[in-house]
């Protein structure tokens, strides 16, 4: 018979008010992301950073551009750090490959901006005012152990 | 009385053209005399850019292209240079490799179905496939850190093991898909303007299906038995037990079921798959720089449109010297014209619909 069909649709709908509600209450409730999400741009620990440009070879689309000078011990040192977030295929590669493991996401999820420029961020500057680099509390060795 | 024929665009930005594709129609009234699909609103050049990349760099341009499935892509790609390389990966990466591939493969499915109805004028049917993707999405998250572009599987295996807890929650999701299942049954299937518009329109002959190329659930609709899976065995595929659905008549109809039993099939893989998944490493040991051997390899995989293949050549060097993708959404696409034909303007959409182009992937 024709419309059984369309009443059972409509069954299957009604069932749904008493259901819990799947939506969720974003932006007043942040949504959890899991601790892997991929999001935001480069948090950098710039005093680990050994400033060997592997993340800016690595990046297929050119996002990250870092520049470093070589000081009297012919040691590098980290001069500019930017990271184009419009350019970035989140793709993890740059976090992957980095030898000691110094940057990681921030995780935002929601950029916006009025110009292309304000997806450019410098992530030296960002770590200062941010606060990313705090250096790492060694345990003191204990007494007898050296050090 | 004097008649004439006229022209009129649908698309780039009709909602119901799944992207930015533009169909010139020609009319004879309601009638439609010739649809011609215009292309390329989309084109990033993904092949070019792809041959100045490192290989490892061209696996994220493939999320990019069918980014509703792109788990096959990733697979087909990774498979493609492994072939070249010479590389075996590891037990454990395989099943990842298969069931994330799965459940892509849902989850592309679900769109094609929530939005082809929804095209048709039932939106009620969109939101539940949209909620219940929402599940796969949030299982793809929680392993690799992104819901749509995983860049997950590398040459090799997996970037990272699958987190605490995953399998639990994915053995949740098959095991509640009957369920799921049941609620589509009755909303959409048994919709009977659904199954008005949809059975014995626009049908395609095992014929013309094969020779267009047409591949995916528009090829097994007109009955041809082919699925890469069975056809080809890539990865672990042989040693699961799962069957090839196939149509009778080729019509909206058939191409519209067909995903839906595709769906169940895919949850008997992940089910398989779960149960005999190993422990172990998820990723082979391969050099840091990847440079394969001067030559040439074809690799083709089932994704969710159909049958994706990647035609990849080295020249000894770091990046390679040829990238090519075969891509079954674009080759399915030619089809529009020849369905079209002699049918009713409204049913430009539906038709569209089964044949489900994803636009990344037809313009690449
Ligand atoms: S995630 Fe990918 S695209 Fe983005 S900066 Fe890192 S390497 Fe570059
Ligand atoms: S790979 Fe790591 S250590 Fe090297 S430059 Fe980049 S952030 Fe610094």
């Amino acid at each position: 018979m024709q419309g059984i069909g369309l009443l059972k649709g409509m069954f299957v709908t009604i069932q749904e008010f008493f259901r819990k509600p799947v939506t969720e209450e974003y932006p007043d409730v942040m949504p959890d992301l899991g601790d892997r999400f991929r999001g935001g741009t480069i948090k950098l620990k710039t005093s680990k950073c050994i400033s060997c440009g592997i993340c800016m070879n690595s990046c297929p689309n050119g996002s990250i551009k870092l520049t470093s000078v070589r000081d009297e011990n012919n040691k590098r040192h980290l001069s500019t750090y930017v990271h184009d977030s419009g350019l970035c295929l989140y793709c993890n590669l740059c976090i992957e490959s980095c030898p000691v493991k110094c940057i990681d996401w921030t995780n935002e999820f929601a950029f916006s901006g009025y110009s292309r420029e304000d997806l450019i961020f410098d992530c030296i500057d960002l770590a200062k005012k941010r606060g990313y680099d705090v250096p790492e509390v060694k345990a003191t060795p204990e007494a007898g152990e050296k050090g | 009385m004097q008649t004439q024929k006229y022209e009129l665009n649908m698309g780039p930005q009709h909602p119901s053209t799944h992207g930015v594709l533009r169909i010139l129609l020609e009319l004879d009234g309601e009638i439609v005399v010739k649809a011609t699909p215009i292309i390329g609103y989309l084109h990033r050049g993904i092949e070019k850019i792809c041959e100045n990349k490192t290989y490892v760099q061209t696996i994220p341009f493939t999320d990019r292209m069918d980014y509703l499935a792109a788990m096959g892509n990733n697979l087909g790609i990774s498979q493609a240079i492994e072939k070249l390389m010479g590389v075996t990966v590891p037990e454990r990466a395989e099943y990842i490799r298969v069931i994330m591939a799965e459940l892509s493969r849902i989850a592309s499915h679900m769109i094609c179905i929530g939005s082809l109805v929804m095209d048709i004028g039932g939106v009620t049917g969109f939101t539940f496939c949209i909620r219940d993707r929402e599940e796969i999405l949030e299982l793809f998250n929680r392993a690799c850190g992104a819901r749509m572009t995983f860049n997950y599987i590398r040459v090799g295996g997996v970037s990272q093991d699958l987190p605490e807890g995953w399998v639990d929650a994915c053995w949740k999701f098959v095991n509640n898909f009957d369920k799921v299942m049941e609620t589509y049954n009755n909303l959409i299937v048994g919709n009977e303007i659904v199954q008005l518009r949809l059975k014995d329109i626009a049908i395609l002959s095992a014929e013309r299906a094969i020779a267009m190329s047409a591949t995916g659930a528009v090829l097994r609709a007109s009955g041809v038995d082919y699925d890469v899976r069975k056809a080809d065995p890539y990865g672990i595929y042989d040693r699961f037990d799962f069957d090839v659905p196939l149509g009778q008549k080729g019509d909206n109809w058939d191409r519209f079921m067909l995903r839906f039993y595709e769906m169940e099939q895919s949850v008997r893989i992940i089910k398989q798959a779960l149960e005999q998944m190993p422990e172990g490493p998820v990723m082979a040991k391969v050099p840091k720089v990847i440079k394969p051997p001067a030559g040439e390899v074809y690799h083709r995989v089932e994704n969710a449109k159909g049958e994706i293949g990647f035609y990849v050549v080295s020249d000894g060097t770091t990046k390679p010297y040829r990238w090519h993708a075969r891509r079954a959404a674009m080759v399915n696409l030619q089809l529009l014209d020849e369905l079209c034909h002699g049918n009713k303007l409204g049913d430009v959409v539906a038709i569209l619909g089964t044949l489900d182009p994803v636009l990344g992937e037809v313009d690449c």
